[in-house]
C-alpha cells in the first residue's frame, strides 16, 4: 500500500506544526522521518494514524482518501514511543486485541498471535503480564501487536528511544529483518541519525514543520540541500568499496582504496557499495 | 454530555445559590442592602457571627497545634507502630462530630464520668457549650490539616533541607527557614478548609445547645424561609466568606505547585531517639484522645443504665436490637441506604463524565467545569440546603422538600460529594496514559469498545473507591439531612439520631448512639476499602484546591 501526502498542514492554536508537507511513500518502503524534537515529525505520523485531523491537505492510502476516516478504520499498526501495552491484559490478550476487534476467533486467532510472537521472537511469553517484561521485550510485544493485524501501513513512533544503546542496535537489526520479511509499508519517526542512515530506504529530514529534503541515505550525504541537513546528518567521507565476504547477518568485509575492513551492512559478495566514514570515528595515533 | 452537565449544575447549584442571593438582596425587583443593614444592627446576628468566627479560629488554632508536630513526626521519622497510628489518625474523619457529642456529654457533663472519677464538679462543657463544640470539632477536623500539611512536607525536596544543613543550619533553623516557608501554602489551604468546616458545622452546636452561631441561626430560619429575609442574609454572609476563603486557598495551592516543580528524590526517614521519642509518645497520646468521642459513643450505645456512675452499670446489646425494630430508626436506615445508593450512582455517572471531559477532551469552558465540580468543597451544605428549601418551593411534589425530599436529598448528597469522585476518577484517567486508548483505536476498536475494554478496566479501582466513599459520606451527611428532611417518614440516619437525642425517652440517646456506631462501622469499612485501593492517594481526597 503506497501512502500519498499532499500539502498537509496542521496547526495547534497559532503554531503551525506541519506546514504544507507533501510526501510519497512507496509500497513496501521503509521510510524515515528524521528531525530534531519539535520538528513536527510525530505530528505527521499521528496525522497518518488519524489521531489528528489535518487543517489542510490530503492523505491517501493507495487511492483512498483518508482525511475523515476515524483512526480505528485506517488499518494502520502503530508502535508507540512508550509502547502503550495495556497493563490489565496479558501479552497474549494484548496481541490478540486487534484480532478480537476484527472478529477473528478460535484456532485462527491463536495461530496468528503465535505467529506474531514468533516474528518478534517472544514465543513462550504469551501468558506473562506486560509489567513482567523488560523494556526491550515490551518493545517486541508492541511490535507484535501492530503486526498481527497485517496493517496497510506500519507506524513507528521513536520505537527505540526508550532502550539502552546495546538493545537499540539489537532491535535495529530486528526491525530491519522484520521489514524484510513482512514487506510492510513503514513510516518510522526518529531523531537518531544513525538509526535512519542504517535502516532507511529513504529519509525525509524535517525542521519546523517543513520537509527540508527527501532522499536515500546516500543522496542525503552526497547532496545535502542546505546547512541544516548537512549538519544534522553529520559530515562524512564517502568511499567506493567492493564486498568481498559476508561475515554474519550484520557484518561484511569490504575492499576499499584504504585497504580491507569490516563494516556493518547487509549485502552480497561482489556488490559495489559506498561506505561513509565519519571524521569523529577516525582516530589519529602518534607515530 | 456538556448540555446535560450544564443543566444539572444550573438547576442544582447555580439556581439555589442565585435564589439565596435574590432573597437577601432583592425586594420587589430592586436591589437593596436594607436586609444586610438590618442584620448588621441586630445584636443576635452580630453575636452569632462573632461566635462562629471565634469558633472557627479556635478550632483552626487547636487543630494546627495538633497537626503540625504530628505531620513532622510522620513524614520525617520512622518508629514502631507508625502504620497503625497512621490509620487511627484518620478515624476521627469518619464520625460526624455531632454523634460524638452524644457520648462526650455523658463523659464530660456536669454529672459525667470525668467529674465522678475526679470527684470534681466542673462544668467542662460550659460557656453555652462553646468549648465542647470547639474540642469536638478540633478532634474531628485536625486529620484534614494533618493530611494537607504532611503532603506539603513530603513534597519538600530533601536536598533543599540538606543544603541548609550543609551550610550549618541547626534542625530548628532548617525547619523555620526552609521547611516552614515551603509548606505554608499547603498549611493555609488545609487551615482554610478546617476553618470553613468549623464555621459552618451545624450538628455539633445543635447537640450542645450552642444556638448563637451562624449555622444554628440559619437552621432556625428554615421554617420561615418564605417570610423572613434574615435567613438569606446569613446564608449569603456564609457564602461570601467561604467563597473568598476558597479562592484564597486555590491560589495558595497553585503557588505551591509552582514551588515544587524542582522536585527530587525523597530522603530516607530517620529513626527516633532522645527527646523526639518523647514527642512521638505525645503524638500517640493525641491520637488516642482524638478517639475519645468514638469510644464514648460505643460505650453509650452499650449502656443499659448509666446515671451518676463512671461507666454504665449494665452492658447489653439491646439498643442494637432496638435500632432494627424501632420504626423511626428502621425506616431511617432504609431511607439512608436508598438515598445514598442513588446519590453514589449519580455521582459515579457525573464524576466519570466530568473527569473524562477534563482529561480527554479539550473542551470549551473546561476550567469553569472544573471549578463548578470543585465548588461544593467550599459551598457549605448549609448554603445549598437552604437554597433548595427556598428555591424549590414549587408545586411539584417530588421536587419540594416539604412534600418529598427524596430527589433533593439525593441530589444534595451527590453535589456535596462530587469533588471526591471527580478527583478519584480524574486521578484514574490521568494515570492511564492516553496512548493506551489510542493503541486500541489504532487497532480498529470503536470508541465505545475502547472505553469498555481499556479505559474503564484501568480506572475501575479508582471509580470503586470513589463511589464507596461518596456512598458512605452520604450515609452520615448532616446539614443537608437536618434541613431537607422535614417529615419523619423521610428521615435519614443523621436526622433520626438528632430527633432521638431530643426525645425524653430514657434510652433514646443509647439507641441514637447505637445507630451512630453502625454508621461509623460502615464508614470505617468503606474508608478502609478505599484506602486499600487508592493507597496514599486517599489523602488527596481531603486536600484543598
Amino acid at each position: 500500500m503506497n501512502v500519498t501526502v499532499q500539502h498537509l498542514t496542521k496547526r495547534f492554536g497559532k503554531t503551525t506544526v506541519v506546514n504544507n508537507v507533501s510526501l510519497e511513500i512507496a509500497d513496501g518502503e521503509l521510510f524515515f522521518l528524521l528531525g530534531p524534537s519539535g520538528s513536527g515529525k510525530t505530528t505527521l505520523l499521528r496525522l497518518l494514524a488519524g489521531f489528528y485531523q489535518p487543517d489542510e491537505g490530503e492523505i491517501r492510502f493507495g487511492d483512498r482518501l483518508m482525511n475523515n476516516v476515524a483512526p480505528n478504520r485506517r488499518n494502520t499498526g502503530m508502535v508507540f514511543q512508550n509502547y502503550a501495552l495495556w497493563p490489565h491484559l496479558s501479552v497474549f490478550e494484548n496481541v490478540a486485541y486487534g484480532l478480537d476487534v476484527r472478529g477473528i476467533r478460535g484456532a485462527e486467532r491463536i495461530r496468528r498471535v503465535e505467529e506474531a510472537l514468533a516474528i518478534v521472537q517472544m514465543r513462550g511469553y504469551a501468558q506473562r503480564s506486560p509489567a513482567e517484561l523488560s523494556g526491550g521485550q515490551q518493545q517486541r510485544i508492541a511490535l507484535a501487536r501492530a503486526l498481527v493485524i497485517r496493517p496497510d501501513v506500519l507506524l513507528l513512533d521513536e520505537p527505540l528511544s526508550n532502550l539502552d544503546a546495546k538493545l537499540r542496535s539489537e532491535m535495529r537489526e530486528e526491525i530491519r529483518r522484520i521489514h524484510r520479511e513482512t514487506k510492510l509499508t513503514t513510516l518510522y519517526v526518529t531523531h537518531d541519525q544513525q538509526e535512519a542512515l542504517a535502516l532507511a530506504d529513504r529519509i525525509a529530514v524535517m525542521r519546523d514543520g517543513i520537509i527540508e529534503q527527501v532522499g536515500s541515505p546516500l543522496q542525503l550525504y552526497r547532496n545535502p540541500r542546505g546547512d541544516f541537513v548537512r549538519e544534522f546528518l553529520g559530515a562524512a567521507h564517502l568511499i567506493e568499496a567492493d564486498v568481498v565476504a559476508v561475515l554474519d547477518e550484520q557484518r561484511v568485509r569490504i575492499r576499499t582504496p584504504l585497504g580491507e575492513m569490516e563494516c556493518a551492512a547487509s549485502a552480497q559478495p561482489g556488490d559495489r557499495v559506498t561506505c561513509a566514514i565519519r571524521p569523529n570515528d577516525v582516530i589519529a595515533l602518534r607515530g | 454530555m456538556l448540555t446535560g452537565l450544564s443543566a444539572f449544575f444550573g438547576l442544582f447549584l447555580i439556581y439555589p445559590v442565585a435564589w439565596v442571593l435574590r432573597g437577601a438582596f432583592v425586594v420587589d425587583g430592586n436591589w437593596t442592602l436594607e436586609f444586610l443593614g438590618m442584620a448588621c444592627r441586630s445584636p443576635l446576628v452580630l453575636g452569632a457571627i462573632r461566635n462562629s468566627f471565634l469558633l472557627g479560629l479556635v478550632v483552626t488554632t487547636l487543630a494546627t497545634l495538633l497537626a503540625l508536630p504530628l505531620a513532622h513526626l510522620f513524614t520525617r521519622y520512622e518508629f514502631p507502630g507508625k502504620s497503625l497510628l497512621n490509620a487511627l489518625l484518620l478515624v476521627p474523619l469518619i464520625l460526624p462530630p455531632f454523634v460524638g457529642a452524644i457520648g462526650m456529654r455523658q463523659f464530660f457533663g456536669r454529672f459525667g464520668s470525668v467529674n465522678l472519677l475526679l470527684g470534681t464538679d466542673v462544668d467542662w462543657l460550659g460557656h453555652g457549650g462553646f468549648w465542647g463544640v470547639a474540642i469536638l470539632q478540633t478532634l474531628n477536623l485536625y486529620p484534614i490539616l494533618f493530611l494537607n500539611v504532611s503532603a506539603a512536607m513530603a513534597n519538600v525536596d530533601p536536598t533543599l533541607r540538606e543544603a541548609a544543613e550543609n551550610l550549618g543550619a541547626s534542625s530548628c533553623r532548617v525547619f523555620r527557614t526552609v521547611t516552614l516557608p515551603l509548606i505554608l501554602p499547603g498549611y493555609f489551604a488545609g487551615a482554610i478548609l478546617v476553618f470553613i468546616w468549623a464555621f459552618t458545622d451545624l450538628g455539633t452546636p445543635l447537640m450542645f445547645g450552642l444556638t448563637r452561631v451562624v449555622s444554628v441561626q440559619i437552621f432556625d430560619r428554615v421554617s420561615d424561609v418564605a417570610t423572613n429575609p434574615m435567613g438569606y442574609v446569613l446564608v449569603c454572609i456564609v457564602l461570601f466568606l467561604t467563597l473568598a476563603l476558597f479562592l484564597v486557598s486555590k491560589r495558595l495551592v497553585a503557588a505551591q505547585r509552582y514551588e515544587m516543580l524542582a522536585r527530587g528524590h525523597t530522603a530516607g526517614e530517620k529513626r527516633l531517639c532522645g527527646w523526639r521519642a518523647a514527642v512521638a509518645v505525645a503524638g500517640v497520646g493525641v491520637v488516642a484522645v482524638a478517639l475519645l468521642p468514638h469510644v464514648s459513643v460505643v460505650i453509650q450505645s452499650l449502656a443499659d443504665r448509666w446515671f451518676f456512675t463512671v461507666l454504665p452499670e449494665e452492658i447489653s446489646l439491646d439498643h442494637y436490637k432496638e435500632v432494627f425494630t424501632h420504626p423511626l430508626t428502621l425506616s431511617s436506615i432504609r431511607n439512608s441506604l436508598f438515598y445514598s445508593a442513588l446519590s453514589a450512582g449519580l455521582d459515579l455517572v457525573l464524576g466519570v463524565m466530568i473527569a473524562y471531559l477534563l482529561t480527554r477532551r479539550r473542551i470549551f469552558g473546561g476550567a469553569l467545569l472544573d471549578a463548578l465540580a470543585m465548588l461544593p468543597l467550599a459551598l457549605p451544605g448549609l448554603v445549598l440546603a437552604f437554597g433548595y428549601v427556598g428555591g424549590f418551593n414549587w408545586n411539584i411534589a417530588w421536587l419540594n422538600p416539604r412534600d418529598n425530599p427524596t430527589v433533593l436529598l439525593v441530589v444534595a448528597y451527590a453535589v456535596r460529594r462530587l469533588p471526591y469522585i471527580v478527583r478519584a476518577a480524574y486521578a484514574g484517567f490521568q494515570q492511564t496514559s492516553i496512548t493506551l486508548e489510542e493503541a486500541s483505536l489504532n487497532l480498529g476498536a470503536s470508541a465505545w469498545r475502547t472505553l469498555r475494554k481499556i479505559t474503564i478496566p484501568l480506572v475501575m479501582a479508582n471509580l470503586v473507591a470513589g463511589t464507596v466513599l461518596t456512598f458512605s459520606y452520604a450515609m452520615l451527611e448532616v446539614s443537608d439531612s437536618l434541613i431537607l428532611a422535614m417529615r419523619e417518614k423521610f428521615f435519614p440516619i443523621t436526622k433520626a439520631i438528632y430527633s432521638l437525642v431530643g426525645r425524653v425517652e430514657p434510652n433514646a440517646p443509647s439507641v441514637a448512639s447505637a445507630l451512630g456506631v453502625l454508621g461509623m462501622l460502615l464508614l470505617a469499612a468503606s474508608l478502609f476499602g478505599a484506602s486499600k485501593v487508592l493507597g496514599k492517594r486517599l489523602g488527596q481526597l481531603f486536600r484543598a484546591g
